[in-house]
C-alpha cells in the first residue's frame, strides 16, 4: 500500500523529548542517590529515600511512557494526519499530573512506592497524610486521562484511514491471507495494537485508582486486596510494556535511513504483533506469583505466557534486525548505535525476566534486587536507549549521519553500555545474593556489591549527560 | 539454587550479546544469499521446544504444594507495620511446616532467610487472606525473616527470626 508523508509534528515532539531527557537523567540521579545510601556512601533518611524510590519509580516509568508517546506520534504523523490540539492537550495532562505527584511527594511527603498497592496510600503508618495519597493518585488519573485523548487521536485517524482496528493490525494478512503488500507499515501496525492494549490497560488502571481514592477519602469503602492487587499490577505492567512498544517505533522507522533496507510488514510480522497483544495482557500473573490463593492455572499462564512473550522479540524483531544489519551499508552513529544497542539490550534483558517468570525461581528471587536487575536491563539499555537515539536523530540531520561518530560519542555511547551492563549485573548479582529490593538501609554485608553498582551509575549518568547535551546543542543548530 | 540461576542467567545472556556482536561484524561484510527464513523458523521451533520442556520440567511438581494430614506442623505469622508476630519460634528440622500468612493492615512480604544468607522461600501476607507456604528445613539454626513487599517507612526494619531445632 502506497503511503503519503504528513509532516508530523516536529516541535511538538522535539519539545516532549527535551522534557523526558532532562527527567530521564534527573530520575537517574535519584537512582544513584538510592544506590549510594545503600551501599552508605551517603546518609539518607529512610523517609526522605522512600519518597526519592516513590519520585524515581513514577517518574521513570511516566517518563519511558512519555517518550514512547512522543516516537509513535511522530512516526504516526507521516501516515495519518493527527490533531496537534490533542497532543497538546495530552501533554498538558501529563505535566499537570507529574505537578500533582511531585508536590505528594516532596511536599506531603507520600512514599508508598510507584505501584500504590492498596491500601498503602491510605496507610502510611504516619509517614504521609491522606491528602498527599489522594494527590499522588489524582496525578496518575491526569496522566492516565491524558493518555486516553492520546490514544484516542491516534487510533481514531488510523482506524478511519485503514478500515477498522482489525485491518491497521493486518489481521487480514495474518490470518486472511491476503498479500503482505497490502498490509499496513509496521508502524501503524504497532501503534493499533499498543493502542488497544494499554487503553485497556489503562482503563483498569483508572478503575483501581478511583477505587482506591474512594478509600482514602472514606475509609469504610473497602476494596478486595487481591482484585486491587491484579488490577494495579495488569495496569502497571501493560503501560511498561506500551512505553517499549510505543518506542520500538524508532528503529521500524529510523534503521532503515543507515541501512537502505526498509522494515517490511509480512504475515510473520502481523501475527508477532498479533500476539504480543494477547502476550502483554495475559502475562501480568507473573507479578502474583507469591500470592499462594491466586488461582494455579493464573501463575501457570504467567509462566508459560512470560517465556512466550519472548519469542515476538528474539524471532521477530531482534532476528529481522539482524537479517537487516547483515551484509548492509549500515554507518555508525550515535543514533542507529543507540538504537541497535536498545533491540540488543532488550532481548539480553528478556532472559533473567524469563527466568524470574518460572514460579520455581520467583520463590526465591521475586522481590529482591534481581527484579530491577531485569527491568533495568530492558529499560536502561532498551527503551531509554531508543529514546536517546531517536533524539540523537531528531536533531542531526543527514550531513552529520554520514560523519559518523565523534570521539566524545564514542566515548558516552562506551560508557552507557558499560555503565548499563555493570550498574544492571550488579541488581542481578545481588538478587542472586538474596538482598531484598526497596529497602533504604543495608546489612553490612551487602554494601560492597551497592558501592560498585554506586560507580556504575554514576558513568551511565555522566554518558545520559553528554547525550541531553548534545540534543539541547542540536535543537540550538 | 540461587548460584546456578545466576549462572544459567548470565551465560544466556551472553549468548544472546555474542549473537548480536557476531552480527555487528557482517555489517558491511559481503554476504551470500541467506535462507532467512529456514532459519528463522528453526529458531522459532527450537525455542518452542525449549520452553515446553523447562515449563514441564519446572511444573512437574507444582511449586506450591501445601503438606496435609497428621505430623505437619503449622505455624502462623502475621504482618503489622513494622514487625511480625509468629505463634511458634521453635521449629522441628526435617519436618514439613506450613507457614500460614496474615495481614493486619498492608500488604507485606514473609521471606525466610538461612544461615549463610540465602533466601529459602517466600510468600505474601495480603489483606482479607491467608496465604500458605509449606517448607522443610533440612539445617537447624537461626533464621531471619525479612519484609519482602515493601509496606512503607519502617519496611526495612520489619525482620524477625526464628530457631530450627533438632526434634
Amino acid at each position: 500500500m502506497s503511503e503519503a508523508r504528513i509532516e508530523p509534528h516536529s516541535g511538538a515532539v522535539k519539545f516532549t523529548m527535551l522534557i523526558a531527557g532532562a527527567v530521564f537523567t534527573l530520575m537517574m540521579i535519584l537512582g544513584l542517590l538510592m544506590r549510594a545510601a545503600q551501599g552508605s556512601l551517603i546518609e539518607l533518611d529512610p523517609a526522605l529515600f522512600y519518597q526519592i524510590l516513590s519520585a524515581h519509580g513514577a517518574g521513570m516509568v511516566g517518563t519511558a511512557g512519555l517518550s514512547g508517546a512522543a516516537i509513535m506520534w511522530y512516526f504516526v504523523g507521516r501516515y495519518v494526519a493527527l490533531s496537534a490540539k490533542m497532543y497538546w492537550a495530552f501533554i498538558c495532562l501529563f505535566l499537570l499530573g507529574v505537578v500533582f505527584i511531585l508536590a505528594s511527594i516532596f511536599i506531603g511527603g507520600y512514599g508508598g512506592a510507584w505501584t500504590f498497592l492498596f491500601p498503602l496510600p491510605a496507610m502510611s503508618g504516619g509517614a504521609w497524610e491522606p491528602w498527599a495519597g489522594a494527590l499522588f493518585i489524582l496525578g496518575y488519573t491526569s496522566i492516565g486521562v491524558g493518555f486516553l485523548l492520546y490514544y484516542l487521536a491516534i487510533g481514531y485517524p488510523i482506524i478511519k484511514r485503514y478500515g477498522g482496528l482489525g485491518r491497521a493490525m493486518a489481521w487480514h494478512v495474518a490470518f486472511g491471507g491476503a498479500d503482505p503488500e497490502d498490509a499496513p507499515p509496521p508502524t501503524i501496525i504497532a501503534a493499533a495494537v499498543v493502542t488497544v492494549f494499554n487503553t485497556l490497560g489503562i482503563v483498569v488502571g483508572a478503575t483501581v485508582l478511583v477505587a482506591s481514592l474512594v478509600n482514602l477519602l472514606f475509609p469504610g469503602f473497602v476494596v478486595d486486596a487481591l482484585l486491587a492487587k491484579n488490577m494495579i499490577f495488569f495496569f502497571g505492567h501493560v503501560f511498561i510494556n506500551a512505553s517499549i512498544y510505543m518506542a520500538v517505533i524508532a528503529v521500524y522507522e529510523i534503521i532503515p535511513e543507515y541501512t537502505g533496507r526498509p522494515w517490511k510488514t509480512t504475515r510473520i510480522f502481523a501475527l508477532a504483533w498479533t500476539s504480543i497483544l494477547l502476550f502483554v495482557m495475559a502475562v501480568y500473573p507473573h507479578h502474583l506469583m507469591q500470592d499462594m490463593v491466586m488461582p494455579g492455572w493464573m501463575l501457570v499462564m504467567g509462566q508459560v505466557v512470560s517465556y512466550l512473550s519472548g519469542l515476538p522479540l528474539l524471532v521477530v524483531t531482534a532476528f529481522s534486525l539482524c537479517v537487516y544489519l547483515v551484509g548492509s551499508k549500515m554507518r555508525w552513529d550515535l543514533a542507529s548505535a543507540l538504537l541497535v544497542l536498545a533491540i540488543a539490550g532488550w532481548s539480553i534483558g528478556s532472559v533473567p525476566a524469563i527466568i524470574d517468570g518460572m514460579i520455581v525461581v520467583n520463590k526465591v528471587m521475586h522481590n529482591t534486587q534481581w527484579v530491577p536487575g531485569h527491568f533495568h536491563i530492558y529499560l536502561l539499555l532498551g527503551e531509554v536507549a531508543m529514546s536517546f537515539g531517536f533524539m540523537a536523530w531528531l536533531v542531526q540531520g543527514r550531513e552529520v549521519a554520514r560523519e559518523g561518530m565523534s570521539n566524545l560519542d564514542k566515548l558516552a555511547f562506551g560508557a552507557y553500555v558499560l555503565g548499563g551492563f555493570g550498574f544492571t549485573v550488579m541488581f542481578l548479582i545481588s538478587g542472586a545474593m538474596s538482598i531484598p529490593r526497596r529497602w533504604a538501609v543495608h546489612l553490612p554485608e551487602w554494601i560492597l556489591q551497592d558501592q560498585i553498582a554506586t560507580a556504575f551509575g554514576a558513568v551511565v549518568v555522566l554518558s545520559v549527560v553528554v547525550f541531553v547535551l548534545k540534543y539541547v546543542g542540536g535543537l540550538r543548530r | 539454587m540461587q548460584t546456578t540461576i545466576l549462572a544459567v542467567a548470565l551465560g544466556l545472556m551472553a549468548v544472546v550479546a555474542l549473537v548480536f556482536c557476531r552480527v555487528f561484524s557482517f555489517v558491511n561484510a559481503e554476504t551470500g544469499t541467506a535462507n532467512t527464513g529456514s532459519r528463522r523458523s528453526k529458531f522459532f521451533w527450537g525455542l518452542l521446544v525449549l520452553g515446553v520442556l523447562v515449563t514441564a520440567g519446572s511444573l512437574r511438581q507444582w511449586p506450591h504444594a501445601i503438606a496435609t494430614g497428621a505430623g505437619v506442623v503449622q505455624v502462623n505469622a502475621t504482618g503489622a507495620q513494622w514487625s511480625w508476630e509468629i505463634d511458634t519460634r521453635k521449629i522441628p528440622v526435617g519436618k514439613k511446616v506450613v507457614f500460614n500468612l496474615h495481614t493486619e493492615d498492608v500488604n507485606h512480604g514473609f521471606g525466610v532467610i538461612d544461615q549463610s544468607g540465602q533466601l529459602l522461600f517466600q510468600t505474601q501476607a495480603m489483606p482479607g487472606y491467608i496465604n500458605k507456604v509449606a517448607y522443610v528445613f533440612d539445617e537447624p539454626g537461626q533464621h531471619r525473616v525479612l519484609c519482602m513487599e515493601f509496606c512503607g517507612v519502617g519496611h526495612h526494619d520489619m525482620t524477625d527470626t526464628f530457631d530450627v531445632v533438632a526434634d
